[in-house]
């Protein structure tokens, strides 16, 4: 079976060749670069994975992304990053698609009203515009939203039910102020509570088959050690049905390390182990579509060579 | 006063659940929804506030310590409209757990499943949810498994649509409309496809447990 890792970044030095945006968390001089990751993978028997763009939203910011994406070509595949709020983001996308490599965009924001209680008319969205032409042109939305939009996702998925989308980070949805850097330099996301309450708006979006979500950045969120123990229930409920929540099962969930933050601490070994541990119940099946089925499936992976 | 009736008995046996229609009327319901507007207007800027912070949901608003500042709420506890039903159905020794007054926003997916608020072997319970403006069937109308509420129904499976469900009913309503069900069976809020929030409140019921 294959192993894909659903949900990774890499980063050269910012350069003339690889310009970037620059911030106290990626300084200049850091790199995490793709060779890097490779040896994990390999180390780790891990086959492909979905490179997903930081740095910078510009088309010249993704200059790195492409530059992976042609170097190991079938190895990977890419998410790009587009403003949320440009109102004609078609060239862009587009342009970034070009190769067939980049197969969808990020977004973090809906641009939708903040209060559920208002008119909720999705071509007043900033981002209708992305959703229509990810749609036209069968780009993958990768979603990772803040709290303030989770109400008004369903809206858009509603619209647009033949576009593919992935829930980033177990559909946890981080609320204005939640989200720092630890002292490991890891992403750290402080949630009132987990599961997050966001789960009312959003888990209902499992009666929808093109939604997915991916398993990761467990780090992030827990408050445990790996493997998370605390997020096994959410972990269950993500993947079957119980109690009030209905879950998406193994061949809409995807497994993703979000290397690089995890290469430290947990290490990359671990992370590929963290499904098991936190769904041991699963049967191979359904391990063998969270590794990897998935993600082969819903972003037609190619084939490698034996 | 309402006088429970032999019929209400017999559904309320076997199928878990009773409607009363015009639970509350004229001066009462206007009260009540002015009361309700009143607290959601007060309450709405927090509200907003926290959902952006990730400590309240969106999926629902839920006007806080509803019991301090209307007496019209706490007045909902042994309304003479349905007092009656729940001396017959939970006893005398029925003891009023809490309430809840919320506004349920129109969405195309509902924040719940469909579930049952306790399991089979557990001291009987009672919800009642009276509707505070009138709530169609495509408006996040409750729905309930008649029959579900018995310790040997089901199993039930879990659907994608709410609407597979076999079996369930969906209680549209007028305003003042109260519902009572027994929440050891599997009940629902349906979607809210209108463009109107549903104004309800749901009241709980318990029996009085001895103590140790």
């Amino acid at each position: 079976m294959p192993r894909i890792d659903a949900h990774v970044h890499v980063f050269a030095r910012a350069c003339s060749e690889f310009p970037r945006e620059v911030s106290k968390q990626l300084p200049a001089d850091r790199e995490e670069s793709v060779e890097k990751l490779l040896a994990q993978m390999e180390r780790s028997r891990v086959d492909q994975a979905v490179l997903v763009q930081i740095g910078g939203k510009n088309l010249e910011h993704h200059a790195y992304l492409r530059h992976c994406l042609k170097a190991h070509a079938g190895r990977f595949l890419g998410i790009g990053l587009v403003h949320d709020d440009d109102p004609s983001p078609q060239d862009h996308m587009d342009r970034l698609a070009v190769d067939g490599d980049i197969i969808g965009f990020r977004l973090m924001s809906m641009g939708g009203p903040a209060d559920p209680l208002a008119p909720m008319d999705v071509r007043t969205f900033s981002t209708y515009p992305i959703w229509k032409h990810a749609a036209e042109k069968d780009y993958v939305l990768w979603l990772y939203p803040q709290a303030v939009d989770a109400h008004t996702v369903p809206f858009l998925i509603d619209a647009f039910p033949q576009l593919r989308v992935v829930f980033n980070h177990m559909l946890a949805t981080p609320g204005r102020g939640s989200f720092s850097w630890d002292e490991k330099g890891r992403p750290l996301v402080k949630l009132s509570q987990f599961p997050p309450l966001s789960r009312y708006a959003t888990m209902g979006l499992h009666r929808y088959e093109n939604v997915y979500v991916h398993l990761s950045g467990q780090y992030a969120f827990s408050k445990q050690a790996w493997p998370y123990r605390d997020l096994t229930e959410w972990h269950q409920r993500l993947h079957i049905p119980k109690d009030r929540m209905q879950g998406f099962g193994a061949a809409r969930l995807l497994w993703a390390t979000d290397f690089p933050w995890i290469v430290e601490e947990p290490g990359y070994d671990k992370m590929t182990r963290v499904v098991e541990e936190l769904m041991p119940d699963l049967t191979q099946q359904e391990l063998a579509n969270i590794m990897g089925r998935t993600a082969q499936r819903l972003l037609r992976f190619p084939d490698l060579p034996a | 006063m309402a006088r429970v009736n032999d019929a209400q008995l017999e559904q309320w046996k076997l199928e878990g659940y009773v409607v009363v229609e015009e639970a509350l009327q004229g001066d009462d319901l206007r009260r009540l929804q002015a009361a309700f507007d009143r607290c959601a207007a007060q309450d709405k800027a927090a509200w907003l506030d926290e959902l952006a912070l990730g400590t309240q949901p969106g999926a629902f608003f839920d006007i806080q310590q509803p019991l301090e500042r209307d007496r019209v709420f706490a007045a909902l506890a042994d309304h003479p409209s349905y007092v009656d039903l729940l001396m017959d159905f939970l006893g005398e020794d029925h003891v009023f757990q809490g309430i809840q007054i919320r506004t349920l926003p129109p969405s195309p997916v509902s924040y719940v499943g469909w579930h049952p608020d306790y399991a089979p072997d557990t001291p009987q319970h009672i919800k009642l949810q009276i509707y505070v403006e009138d709530v169609p069937a495509d408006g996040g109308a409750f729905a309930f498994v008649p029959g579900s509420h018995k310790p040997d129904a089901g199993p039930y499976p879990v659907y994608d649509d709410l609407e597979d469900m076999p079996g369930h009913l969906v209680f549209s309503g007028a305003a003042g409309t109260a519902i009572l069900f027994d929440n050891h069976g599997w009940h629902t809020s349906m979607v809210n496809t209108t463009s109107l929030p549903r104004k309800s409140i749901i009241l709980s019921y318990g029996v009085r447990q001895p103590t140790a």
